[in-house]
């Protein structure tokens, strides 16, 4: 045996694969690959928020020296998005401008500086239409129409009613309702966005690099908006810096970059600054949530409505799966039998939403966390003990068709309960300072992809060769979760070899199976799904191999720690590499690879929209928040959080904390401090301190705890980790703050101007209740 | 690339009349010191002077002496030094503890007195790239003719946002400025006036070479409001100073930053007498600075909220110190 | 405006013809190919670009190179020996300080000004050095704990 080999690694903390490559600099991220020989790309983007574009003089920009080239709409008439159905958008804007910074030409140039200066050079005429900045706004009868085929300006509006909640209200014996204001947040990864394009002329080929989490989708727009063969299209992501959701669907600087570059047949770096980045937006809509809740007595739920207004944006995007989700995930936490809810995506002349980490869910999660404990509280019972009221019974499909197999919400209930001293501390920690806390879950991968093809989900492959290395193959993309890790991990373990013999090659679409992108938290689950069955399909060769040299029978020989040998019998032990060598001999060259699909029943209910919020596992978690609240300038502190979250099984212990705790922290920056500001369209918010994300300063210490409910379906057992604490934090913060202070708020962020303004109207309330006493 | 710089020249001038000099020979020259807010400037297009004059080599700028008349801190000593120095943290809290509450550590280590002193006013408005000014027709700081935060007012409204001017005022400092007739001192509240676009009283090639401290008396403290407990401006700052006398009375002094465009002296309701109620009096107080500051939507963050809690603030500190 | 500086990058003597405006992020990533230094913000906000200057810790994006003549720069390119990860890069490296990697060096780097000065520092000592640094990856847990550790493998 070999003694030395890391054969056994699952369930272990591995640091990350591609992780001394991060901490020596050389990780090579778009903006520092080789660009000495690209000209410079900028986009001119629109000066209004609403208008039709009557024309644009290109002349004086071309004229200028230095210029290579200067595109604008006229050169790209193809749409691009990421729903089939909902492809509205074009590269640069073609007759109409629907939000400030939306890109209306670009410049090509021998460098930064005459890049700008073209920019200037470029006139636009415009005809202004008036703006709608509001839902409300945009739903007014006299509104004008952002796109001519959607009335009302509404993207999509969903009704769903499961059971019958008429009924279920009857049941109850506390019904309340309440509305809540949750605003706009961006991703804000710390990496801008940046494409470096190359085009070939004589090959008629385009390669982009690009900070993509969706190569695969970045490739089918980047050959449809270009009218390429995809086949002569290229797309590589080298390591990615940060996504949550930014980088879900295809961007209008990928293929812009590449129209540049196929107009100057020559390569074109593409480097948007901080506040373009903020521009391109996608992050996630603000939300108007009203809620209403019926409880029994003892706290059981027994009717949920739920109506959810989204400010979307001025393009579709993932919109209309960001309403369809904020409706499906109402289920699969707690025990719900009737629900109604009524979503509504509205466009708005403001950057267009997207995708953030928790897609769709957070701010009605939110919404139900605090309006659950305030009811809880009216009815005397305690916050743990309502939602142990509710908890599911798995394996059990929800009223909406969800799948639950696996459900360790309670075990996250209690670990948390334990570890926050909750019994002994809630309600007595004295003024100004308060305990708090929330559930929350999410699914593992959508089961329906939004581009269905019928092809497999995931596809890994699988080189075995003659100096006895395993490469894997995936075009999985690692944006800095680690599963690039995940996937060494499992063919170490499923081989029983060393994570050294392994070198997982990842998203150039000329060398690695298509994936569908890293979103949903879908990776571990299917990407680690198909890895472990090439990894089988490769140890069935090395066992065969080996049970002819041994010459006994397959199923009688046993691998452990690189070497393989008869079972029960430490004799006659063969070293890896020697069977490696023998299973070359018959074949060569050894490639095998891994495939997974899911299961037809995990794709959800059959009413329209009932993919989305479909999966094979939902992860659960369970948090507690301590703040202190100082009351005279409305400043809230998080002293600490206590989070459990059931990831199924914890394949890379380090990695599920790591990823719990930026969920948790990230949901932090949401509830205490995050929110985009327009004025009149332009965002006063788009730099890196007027978005204020949390800085190390504020930044409370995260105790966290995992919790393996072992899901059947999932590889080893896993299910997603990275996401589902995420909308629990805000929740836990707002009760927690109800604790210290007494006073329940209904907005998102809680920040010091917004908390003291509600203070103040708070005292005065009380003051006149006194007063008529 | 990072976008497109302007194209200036550095010169490096390495004494004060040398600077001056530098000053006079290029028209439109700017000072630079420790860079950490006028090369963001550059970098959005706010500042194309064709001339920067460097004082980082100016060594004069960087001493500090400490004597019977008090503490005497040069201009171009950073952030960092002053936030570690005895002296001040002995004799003059609030200066120690406004310099290390500025941005970040970083920038601590480059940025100097002067340049906080100096630091040009902000708005919302203002601090935004060239698309965005000029998507909203620019303002009255800068190629523009209206102030979008008062666009019926006169003037520019932007808030002044250094740290370390008020501290420095409730110990009552003095600062001296070098220019081509020599040298003069005045008192730092007078250095300022409430225009943001013309918020410093300093002649045309005038340097302000360092700040005057009289010997160290009252205590004081210094606090900011900001939404992160790092990196933020202030959206308000107080620094409170404390002189207790023997026969019990408590004289306050209270400077407020980031309110209004220059660093405010509040007028007090007189001194806190021994046999007063202190309710009373820091009730008064309170009310006091509100009447005194006039935020304006400068920031994303209210700014009636502004007032309440520098207010708050106030109270807070002068009840620390007594 | 052009000259010539000659400074010190990573213990090698680097001299070069500059334009005055040109910044040290710049210089470095477009000039010395050291593109370890990121660029997160617009300016001064994010700390991602952070190198050493003469051994305290400094934003290369707001700094001009003209003003670093005859400095002694080290990045994080620099920091292992013989490739061999320093005490901060292991420490990052082993407790998953780093995710996505982005602000990585720009972190390191500052903790690295923070352990020369002070080789034993508490939690509050570490949350402000590292103040300027933004990450949004970790919410930092996991960053302060390899800070400790790099500090306490030092101090061994």
């Amino acid at each position: 045996m070999n003694a030395n080999a890391r054969t056994s690694v699952i369930g272990r903390p591995v640091p990350l694969v591609d992780g001394v490559e991060k901490v020596t600099g050389k990780a090579q991220y778009t903006a520092d690959l080789n660009a000495r020989d690209a000209s410079v790309g900028r986009i001119l983007r629109a000066p209004v928020s609403h208008g039709n574009i009557l024309g644009i003089d290109t002349s004086r920009a071309e004229a200028l020296d230095g210029v290579l080239a200067v595109i604008t709409g006229q050169d790209c008439d193809k749409t691009f998005g990421v729903i089939p159905i909902a492809m509205n958008e074009y590269p640069m804007a073609r007759g109409k401008i629907r939000y400030r910074g939306e890109p209306v030409a670009a410049v090509v140039a021998i460098d930064a500086d005459t890049a700008e200066r073209a920019l200037e050079l470029i006139d636009i005429d415009i005809e202004e239409l008036v703006p709608c900045y509001t839902p409300a706004e945009s739903r007014a009868p006299e509104a004008p129409l952002l796109h001519d085929n959607k009335p009302g300006n509404l993207e999509r509006e969903v009704h769903h009613t499961f059971g019958n909640v008429a009924d279920g209200f009857g049941e109850a014996d506390l019904v309340r309702e309440e509305a809540f204001d949750c605003a706009e947040i961006n991703h804000a990864q710390m990496e801008p966005h940046a494409a470096l394009a190359e085009y070939d002329p004589e090959r008629e080929r385009l390669t982009l690099h690009s900070v993509t989490q969706v190569p695969f989708y970045v490739h089918l727009t980047l050959a449809r908006c270009l009218d390429m063969d995809s086949s002569r299209v290229r797309v590589v992501k080298p390591y990615v810096g940060g996504g949550f959701g930014a980088r879900t669907e295809t961007l209008n600087f990928e293929i812009i970059a590449s129209l540049l570059a196929r107009k100057v047949g020559g390569k074109v770096m593409m480097q948007l600054t901080r506040e373009e980045s903020f521009l391109t937006h996608r992050g996630r809509p603000a939300t108007q949530v009203r809620l209403k809740i019926g409880l029994t007595r003892s706290g059981k739920i027994t009717a949920v409505e739920c109506d959810v207004v989204m400010s979307g944006g001025g393009y579709a995007g993932y919109g209309l799966v960001t309403i369809l989700y904020a409706g499906a995930l109402l289920q699969g936490l707690y025990d719900i039998s009737n629900i109604k809810y009524d979503g509504y995506r509205v466009y708005t002349n403001t950057p267009p939403c997207g995708a953030m980490r928790g897609h769709g869910t957070v701010d009605v999660r939110h919404s139900f966390e605090c309006l659950l404990d305030r009811m809880a509280r009216e009815l005397g019972l305690d916050p743990f003990a309502v939602r142990r009221a509710n908890l599911l019974q798995a394996p059990l499909f929800t009223s909406n068709g969800l799948m639950v197999n696996s459900y360790g919400l309670g075990e996250c209930l209690d670990k948390v309960e334990q570890a926050s001293g909750w019994a002994e501390r809630k309600g007595k920690l004295g003024k100004g300072r308060g305990l708090g806390m929330a559930c929350s879950h999410y699914v593992s991968g959508a089961a329906k992809p939004v581009h269905w093809t019928g092809e497999p989900h995931a596809v890994v492959s699988m080189k075995l060769d003659f100096d006895g290395s395993v490469t894997v193959l995936t075009g999985a993309s690692d944006i800095g979760q680690g599963s690039t890790t995940i996937v060494a991990m499992a063919a170490a373990e499923v081989m029983s070899i060393d994570l050294g013999r392994i070198r997982v090659v990842t998203n150039d679409s000329v060398i690695t199976p298509k994936d569908n992108g890293s979103y949903s938290s879908r990776v571990t689950f299917m990407v680690g799904n198909a890895a472990i069955e090439a990894a089988k399909a490769l140890r069935e060769k090395l066992i065969n191999a080996a049970a002819e040299l041994l010459d006994v029978e397959p199923q009688d020989v046993e691998c452990e720690a690189e070497t393989f040998f008869v079972k029960g019998s430490s004799q006659s032990e063969l070293p890896f590499h020697d069977v490696a060598i023998a299973a070359l001999a018959k074949e060569g060259t050894i490639t095998v690879k891994g495939t997974f699909s899911t299961p037809v029943e995990a794709q959800g209910g059959k009413h329209r929209g009932g993919a989305v919020g479909s999966t094979m596992g939902f992860s659960y978690a369970a948090q507690a928040v301590e703040v202190s609240v100082d009351e005279a300038t409305g400043q809230v502190t998080v002293e600490k959080v206590w989070a459990a979250l059931d990831c199924g099984y914890a394949i890379n212990p380090l990695a599920v904390e790591g990823q719990i705790e930026g969920s948790v922290w990230m949901g932090m920056g949401q509830g205490l401090c995050e929110e985009t500001h327009y004025i009149n369209g332009l965002p006063a918010h788009a730099n890196l301190t007027d978005y204020r994300f949390p800085t190390i300063a504020e930044s409370p210490p995260i105790e966290v705890q995992i919790v393996e409910s072992i899901d059947p379906l999932g590889p080893f057992g896993a299910k997603e980790a990275g996401e589902g604490a995420l909308s629990g934090f805000p929740p836990a913060l707002v009760n927690a703050v109800a604790d210290a202070v007494g006073m329940d708020v209904n907005f998102l962020p809680v920040t010091p101007d917004r908390l003291l303004a509600a203070l103040i109207k708070f005292r005065r309330a009380n003051r006149r209740k006194e007063a008529t006493k | 690339m990072t976008e497109a710089m302007p194209q200036f020249q550095l010169i490096e001038p390495s004494t004060v009349d040398e600077a001056v000099a530098a000053l006079q020979d290029a028209p439109g020259a700017v000072l630079c010191a420790g860079g950490t807010d006028l090369v963001v400037q550059l970098r959005q297009g706010l500042s194309d002077p064709g001339t920067l004059v460097n004082l980082s080599g100016v060594a004069a700028l960087s001493t500090v002496e400490e004597t019977n008349k008090g503490l005497r801190v040069g201009a171009g000593v950073t952030l960092a030094e002053i936030a570690g120095m005895e002296a001040v943290a002995n004799g003059y809290p609030a200066v120690a503890k406004a310099a290390q509450s500025v941005a970040g550590p970083s920038h601590r280590e480059v940025a100097t007195l002067g340049g906080n002193l100096c630091l040009d006013t902000r708005c919302v408005y203002f601090n935004q790239s060239h698309w965005w000014r000029k998507s909203n027709s620019f303002c009255l700081k800068n190629r523009g003719d209206i102030c979008h935060v008062a666009p019926k007012g006169n003037r520019c409204r932007a808030a002044f946002s250094g740290d370390m001017a008020p501290a420095l005022m409730v110990h009552g400092a003095e600062i001296e400025i070098a220019g081509a007739n020599g040298v003069r001192r005045i008192a730092l509240a007078d250095f300022y006036h409430e225009d943001g676009a013309e918020h410093i009283n300093l002649e045309p090639c005038e340097i302000v070479v360092a700040a005057h401290l009289p010997p160290p008396g009252p205590t004081s403290d210094y606090e900011k409001i900001r939404v992160r407990g790092s990196i933020d401006f202030p959206l308000a700052g107080v620094a409170v100073a404390c002189n207790k006398l023997d026969d019990g009375t408590a004289q306050f002094t209270v400077a407020v930053t980031g309110t209004n465009s220059k660093p405010l002296l509040v007028e007090l309701p007189g001194d806190l007498n021994a046999e007063e109620p202190n309710d009373a009096f820091f009730a008064t107080l309170e009310k006091q600075v509100q009447k005194a500051v006039s935020p304006q939507r400068t920031t994303t963050i209210a700014p009636h909220y502004r007032r309440l809690s520098v207010s708050a603030l106030t109270v807070r500190l002068a009840e620390g110190l007594l | 405006m052009k000259r010539i500086v000659s400074l010190k990058i990573n213990g090698r003597t680097v001299e070069d013809v500059i334009p005055d405006n040109l910044l040290l992020i710049d210089f470095l990533r477009d000039r010395q190919a050291l593109t370890g230094a990121k660029k997160g913000c617009d300016g001064g906000e994010c700390g991602a670009c952070t190198v050493l200057v003469d051994g305290r810790p400094r934003l290369s994006c707001i700094t001009l190179t003209a003003k670093c003549g005859g400095a002694d720069i080290e990045t994080i390119e620099g920091q292992a020996q013989n490739g061999r990860l320093s005490a901060l890069q292991r420490a990052f490296h082993e407790n998953l300080g780093a995710q996505c990697g982005f602000c990585t060096p720009g972190m390191i780097i500052a903790a690295e000004g923070l352990l020369r000065e002070n080789p034993d520092p508490d939690v509050n000592d570490i949350k402000a050095a590292l103040g300027g640094n933004l990450c949004r990856c970790t919410g930092y847990v996991k960053i302060i704990k390899s800070v400790q550790a790099a500090a306490a493998e030092a101090t061994q």
